[in-house]
């Protein structure tokens, strides 16, 4: 590879689970940079998702935009990441101003990038500038080297995929073979075409004897990597991976890690059973509860939905017994795959391929396209993965044009074909020219956000409304907030999930605030200070994953069996108390569970101020469609009647419901909207925010945060004097128990 | 008088069946359900503290009375990933 700039470094020792420093790469200039942390800098961001936002708040401003030279890559994992003795270390962030939101994007993604890149010395690398001729870096901790190369030509086939260039560059960088102590991160051509590219991580695994792949799926990172004219990173570390945090306490982390580990063993196979299954599992409870997404999320449940459940996917495609952790000493080891698939559709059909999923996030994406062919939903997940393309976006992306060609609004003249629901070729076909840019691909790659907009004004000049009419009703049904679209999960009969969508800062993904089933199965939030209280609490704590380098699934999806025992069984404080044991032994700290809390709670207010910043942090910016409030649509209504009817009867304190079912969905859809404003008042009120939304003066002093750019910002929304604190929760019974 | 006593996924790849009926009476409870599933399939592991018991898809106490044509489940706690 054509070097174009190198520079050598003494890698810097692991401590405690950092090496405080952070590597610089400006694409622009081809320069490269070490920064060395300050001391206090790990105790006020943590890591991984802290110090992407530190960075970004410090570095970019308002009209930084996805494709600013200034906007800064970054991926980072955090001091526990990197741990052989603790199940789920291997996850680290990417972080950066995205093309779909156009504010702070974080994506959190698995595989051994981050803890190579921690055994090469450094805590963090930013990416900045911008090059026009594409780029590769390599970090070499063996040879201390950091070089900026050309981007190597293989053929047109490989160079245009994610997973194929960077199998041939791992091959490369490493004298033709592929090695656990070399692992990449690449995007392919879709994240060039399209808002929402990801970012592969890709690491060699020994027992299948192939490179795979785990994804920063959601906001657009990948776009951002190309937009910088970045094809991929390698790093390399041959250092041994045990104690690879050289922790103050090794013991303390080998009783942790031990107990939790017993936990999974133990548990798992008692409920999801994720290590034998994969998080394809969750379809079947999904689907039995009204939350699959099916046909843009317009109903949540069909008779056609076991054709994908987890049983297909096992028996069929996944290899059995295969021990899939994306990270060593992950016994929870959800990363299922399958080889030797034969793709049968596409300009790839009679490859054979190995694909790692899929999990229920890409299932779910293609059930909202109203597809149930499994087969279908594979070649789905390793086209995307191949392109760059994030799967939940581009599903929920199609299902929208989908829905809006079946109501009308577009024609097969637009798209070039028709786009029914349930349609496998043409669903295909607009993912290809999504990937490479061409037709109704080039509309369809920007996202429902963009997407409404362009409907709106053709559906009006066609019909004679007002694009601000049509676009009322596409957004009704265009599943997005901040831009960003929803992940797989139906929120309109739970309202704690509705605020954990309407409130999550990066826009509507589930892993800051997953309520479903606490809220609507297992009825543990029935008023609105449960919900609120939850609403603040889980975003929290799984920010601190996020910041840690922690992957959240060994916490949050197997119960520990003490966890029974507890006030709130769902916060599993009992396997919580094994993370913060691993934290204070790594790090030599002594905190308590309330200590990582407020830690986090200081990143949440710095992204908080970022969106205010970037345009997307009032109230206004936490809406939500329509349709994940409720039905938006009379057939909606009509499939779950009775338990829509059962919900406004509780509402109406004994009055008579109305005659009509017509009359009935209207009302229910008004009761819903009051209740959603509701929500917003009470969680805002519990973070600390005025009615609008916006982070109270002593809210952000409180986190040591009012910077001069925080004084700045929050003059521009002064404090109404009768919102602030004005807000309490509501004492009537049959407002303040929701459900 | 019968309930159905539904089973998911990991479940019925074990049990080889989508549901099983189990006969009732006036004072017969979701525990008794439980039951007649660990001694119907021994090898099901199905720990009190573990599942969240549904009856006609809403969760329910182990005490709950059960009237025919009831439907019973045995979840998983799922809490998002």
């Amino acid at each position: 590879m054509d070097i174009l700039e190198q520079m050598e470094y003494a890698p810097a020792g692991v401590a405690g689970g950092y090496t405080d420093r952070i590597l610089w790469i400006d694409l622009s200039n081809r320069k490269l940079k070490i920064q060395e942390l300050p001391p206090d800098f790990k105790d006020r961001y943590i890591g991984g998702r802290g110090y992407a936002l530190k960075l970004i708040w410090d570095g970019t401003t308002r009209e930084t935009r996805y494709d600013s030279p200034e906007n800064i890559l970054v991926m980072a994992g955090g001091p526990l990441c990197n741990e052989p003795g603790f199940p789920g270390t291997g996850k680290f962030i990417v972080g950066t101003i995205s093309p779909l939101t156009d504010t702070f994007i974080d994506s959190n993604i698995g595989g051994h990038f981050a803890p190579l890149l921690k055994l090469a010395g450094f805590d963090a690398l930013a990416v900045t500038g911008r090059s026009d001729e594409d780029l590769v870096v390599v970090v070499d901790g063996d040879a201390g080297t950091v070089r900026i190369t050309a981007a190597p030509v293989y053929d047109e086939e490989t160079d245009k995929g994610s997973l194929s260039f960077g199998e041939s560059l791992l091959k490369e960088v490493n004298d033709d073979e592929f090695s656990d102590s070399v692992a990449a991160v690449t995007a392919g051509e879709g994240a060039r075409h399209s808002r929402f590219g990801i970012i592969n991580s890709l690491y060699y695994d020994k027992k299948r004897r192939r490179i795979r792949a785990k994804q920063a799926g959601r906001g657009g990172t990948g776009t951002v990597m190309r937009a910088k004219g970045l094809r991929g990173i390698v790093v390399r570390s041959g250092l041994p991976r045990g104690n690879g945090n050289n922790a103050v306490d090794r013991e303390g982390v080998r009783q942790a890690g031990s107990q939790l580990k017993k936990v999974l063993s133990t548990s798992d196979s008692q409920q999801l059973h994720l290590s034998a299954w994969g998080t394809t599992v969750l379809s079947e409870y999904m689907d039995r509860f009204h939350l699959f997404p099916i046909n843009n999320f317009q109903y949540g449940q069909t008779e056609e939905s076991p054709k994908v459940f987890a049983e297909v996917f096992l028996n069929r495609y996944f290899s059995k017994n295969t021990p899939d952790g994306c990270y060593y000493g992950c016994n929870l080891a959800c990363a299922k795959g399958a080889e030797d698939v034969t793709l049968e559709w596409g300009p790839k059909a009679g490859t054979i391929v190995g694909i790692d999923g899929p999990e229920y996030e890409t299932v779910g994406a293609v059930s909202c396209m109203g597809i149930f062919d499994p087969q279908a939903v594979i070649e789905y997940n390793w086209y995307c993965d191949e392109y760059g393309l994030d799967s939940i976006s581009a599903g929920v992306t199609i299902s929208f044009f989908m829905e809006a060609f079946e109501r009308g609004f577009l024609t097969a003249a637009d798209v070039g074909y028709p786009l029914p629901f349930g349609d496998i070729e043409a669903a295909n076909r607009l993912l290809h020219e999504m990937a490479s840019g061409h037709g109704f691909g080039r509309i369809a790659g920007q996202g429902i956000a963009r997407g409404k907009q362009w409907v709106a004004a053709n559906h009006a000049a066609r019909n004679g409304h007002t694009s601000e009419e049509t676009l009322i009703e596409l957004s009704k049904f265009g599943m997005e907030v901040k831009g960003l679209e929803f992940s797989m999960y139906i929120s309109k009969e739970s309202l704690a999930q509705q605020g954990g969508y309407g409130f999550a800062l990066k826009g509507p993904q589930h892993d800051e605030a997953w309520l479903i089933f606490i809220d609507q199965v297992h009825k543990e939030l029935p008023t609105f200070e449960d919900k609120a209280n939850a609403l603040r609490w889980f975003p929290l704590i799984r920010t601190w994953f996020n910041a840690t380098g922690l992957c959240k699934l060994p916490w949050i999806d197997v119960r520990h069996p003490e966890a029974a025992n507890t006030p709130e069984p769902a916060k599993n404080v009992p396997s919580l108390n094994y993370y913060v044991q691993y934290l204070n032994a790594t790090t030599g700290s002594n905190k308590e569970l309330q200590d990582i809390l407020n830690d986090s709670e200081r990143l949440y207010m710095l992204q908080k101020l970022i969106n205010l910043r970037q345009g997307k942090g009032t109230r206004a910016s936490d809406q939500i469609p329509l349709r994940a409030m409720g039905p938006a649509f009379f057939n909606e209504y009509e499939v779950r009647a009775d338990y829509y009817d059962s919900w406004l009867q509780e509402r109406l304190n004994g009055d008579p419901a109305p005659d009509s079912p017509e009359q009935r969905h209207q009302l229910l859809i008004e009761k819903r909207l009051q209740a959603y404003q509701q929500l917003c008042d009470v969680v805002y009120a519990e973070k600390g925010f005025t009615a609008d939304g916006v982070p109270k003066r002593e809210t952000v002093e409180k986190f040591g945060l009012m910077d001069e750019q925080a004084e700045k910002l929050l003059a521009e929304f002064p404090c109404e004097p009768n919102t602030p604190s004005s807000v309490e929760f509501p004492e009537t019974a049959g407002i303040q128990r929701e459900s | 008088m019968v309930v159905s006593i539904d089973f998911f996924g990991p479940q019925r790849s074990l049990t080889q069946t989508n549901n099983i009926a189990m006969p009732i009476n006036e004072e017969t409870r979701v525990t008794d359900a439980l039951i007649y599933v660990k001694n119907q399939y021994p090898e099901l592991p199905l720990d009190e503290r573990m599942v969240l018991v549904t009856v006609n898809e809403e969760m329910a106490s182990l005490d709950r009375l059960l009237q025919a044509d009831d439907t019973v489940s045995f979840l998983p706690y799922i809490c998002g990933g």
